[in-house]
């Protein structure tokens, strides 16, 4: 095989889920009535960006060789949070900061600080006591959904103040700024991933904690950092959420963590940690996302999503050990 | 001998009731190689994780130069210029050569304030260490999972020659090497030592041990079973150490 061959198996094989979006999309603009316009690819964008906050500090845990299945519950909370404080009917108890912008940053604030919290839970217990992060956030996942109906009573908080909206309604080329914030994350988280000895660190304690604990590397304080990003990325996609739905109910967000999952699976992170992408992560999210507009467009009933989503993910899985045998033959 | 490095003094560890050191004592000088030789069970990996700092001593003094010394960890331990290379091979094969070879110690710029990976002053550094080594290794960006077991040592022995320090423990280092590039190996060895680094190099081939170091120390059950010059011993002596038929000391027999 000749260099310049190699050199683009590789460049395919290391971008395949964008190569699969695109093939997605031209599929889908050919043969889905009314799919090939400007304002729908805003709309896949636009409904992508809570799950591929989310997505973020998934896919972050679990390069580094653990799990994170709290996220989901987290990020209810977060918004529970955010709603309770600056909603002005329901349970919302209306608070009204003046000047009224500054209940943006306010709210942003509470909803991450009450993530990062809980990341820190999760990573000290996981961390010190050595206990087994799957178990750590399952627990995690369930009694912090607890505590977003316990607080909330079971009802919900509604009219979310205008000043926070706004980023939900405000416009920046076609797309709102929530949706800005989502794609400002994945430029950031992936930066930080791929270009910082931090995010260096992250991918080689996926790959060897032994090796990197002898090499120096401080490996329990970059694994409570990460579970602490998890839990902090996950109360930003809260605060999110509160905005999309002007307020928050006590099961805001279930269902999440599996599309989560879904897409930085096929976003091509591997569960085994130490391999993936952020990048990646955020075309695995956009497919999901094109997918479930294609079945809205199509008049199919929405129950039809959640096959399809299995049907990815497996086939996600498929891809990634055909991935591995080429790779194999490659080096 | 010029004066010690490392001093060992006493050195115990226990595991609950059992006794896998049970007072070791000797120590090694500025550009010395002491192999440590020994059967399986005897001690010796004990004895390079209390050195290196994966393990705590249950008892015992070290000093490093002439100071108490104490790695917690093996980042204390590195601090003070001792490195270790692992028997089971320390790498993580889902990175790149280059990202191996700096693992902890990248070279970063500042980008407005935040470290940034130097990627190109790394793979300059990692091509020059390896040319200048005599190592081939087709891709230095490909993933350590793509390369042979001899290059992953080679990999792992060129980070220590590069990474220098003042004492450097080899644990097993040359088990997955061929003839020639075990050879080059103990050259390294024999470089490094000559720059004044302390090297002690664990091994079970007595060939490689008579080839390369100045002393032999035999650890038995626990103990120092000898302690000789290389040049006043021969193999058969030494085995009658590890095995324990020579009584210790007496290395200097046959």
């Amino acid at each position: 095989m000749n260099p310049r061959t190699r050199r683009i198996l590789e460049l395919v094989l290391d971008n395949l889920v964008w190569f699969m979006l695109l093939f997605v999309l031209i599929i889908f603009s050919l043969f889905v009535p009314n799919y090939f316009q400007l304002g729908i690819f805003a709309n896949i964008i636009e409904a992508s960006s809570v799950l591929g906050v989310m997505s973020i500090g998934l896919a972050l845990v679990i390069i580094t060789g653990h799990m994170d299945l709290s996220v989901e519950s987290v990020a209810a909370l977060s918004a529970m949070t955010v709603g309770i404080l600056f909603c002005s009917a329901g349970i919302g108890l209306g608070i009204v900061l003046s000047p009224e912008w500054l209940m943006v940053p306010v709210s942003l604030l509470a909803a991450i600080a009450v993530g990062g919290l809980v990341g820190t839970i999760n990573g000290v217990l996981v961390v010190k006591l050595n206990m087994s992060a799957f178990i750590i956030t399952l627990a995690s996942y369930i009694w912090v959904r607890g505590l977003v109906l316990a607080v909330s009573g079971g009802r919900s908080a509604q009219d979310l103040a205008p000043a926070i909206r706004w980023f939900g309604i405000q416009r920046f080329l076609g797309l709102p700024l929530t949706a800005w914030i989502a794609i400002t994350c994945f430029v950031v988280f992936s930066f930080i991933l791929a270009k910082t000895p931090f995010g260096r660190h992250l991918v080689m304690i996926g790959g060897n904690q032994t090796a990197t604990f002898r090499a120096g590397i401080r490996v329990n304080r970059n694994l409570i950092l990460a579970f602490v990003m998890a839990g902090a990325i996950a109360g930003l996609a809260g605060w999110l959420l509160a905005i999309r739905t002007s307020g928050a109910t006590a099961n805001l967000g279930v269902g999440l963590l599996f599309n989560a999952f879904a897409a930085v699976v096929i976003g091509g992170v591997s569960l085994k940690g130490g391999v993936g992408s952020l990048p990646g992560v955020y075309a695995g999210v956009l497919l999901l996302s094109s997918i479930n507009t294609a079945i809205n467009l199509m008049g199919l009933p929405p129950t039809f999503t959640q096959v399809i989503h299995g049907l990815l993910v497996l086939a996600a899985v498929l891809l990634d050990t055909l991935k591995q045998a080429i790779r194999q033959k490659l080096a | 001998m010029t004066e010690a490095l490392l001093d060992l003094q006493d050195i115990r560890k226990n595991y609950g009731a059992i006794e896998a050191l049970k007072g070791v004592t000797f120590s090694i000088g500025m550009g010395e190689v002491v192999a440590l030789l020994g059967d399986n069970g005897a001690g010796k990996s004990t004895l390079v994780k209390i050195i290196s700092g994966g393990l705590e001593p249950t008892s015992g003094r070290i000093l490093f130069e002439g100071k108490p010394f104490l790695a917690r960890s093996p980042a204390e331990a590195k601090a003070a210029g001792i490195e270790t290379v692992y028997q089971d091979l320390s790498l993580c094969t889902n990175v790149d050569v280059v990202a191996n070879f700096f693992m902890g110690r990248e070279i970063t710029r500042k980008v407005l304030g935040i470290p940034v990976l130097d990627e190109r002053a790394m793979e300059r550094e990692v091509a020059k260490a390896l040319a200048d080594a005599g190592t081939r290794i087709p891709s230095l960006r490909a993933n350590v999972e793509h390369l042979s077991g001899g290059q992953r040592q080679a990999i792992e022995l060129n980070r220590f020659v590069h990474w220098g320090g003042k004492l450097v423990l080899l644990d097993e280092p040359f088990a997955a090497l061929g003839v020639e590039q075990t050879r080059r190996g103990l050259d390294m060895i024999r470089q490094v030592a000559a720059q004044g680094i302390g090297v002690i190099i664990i091994t079970h081939i007595m060939q490689q041990a008579f080839q390369v170091a100045d002393r032999i120390v035999v650890i038995r059950q626990g103990v120092v079973a000898g302690d000789v010059p290389t040049s006043k011993t021969s193999p058969d002596a030494v085995i009658g150490m590890i095995t324990g038929e020579t009584l210790a000391g007496t290395g200097s027999a046959g």
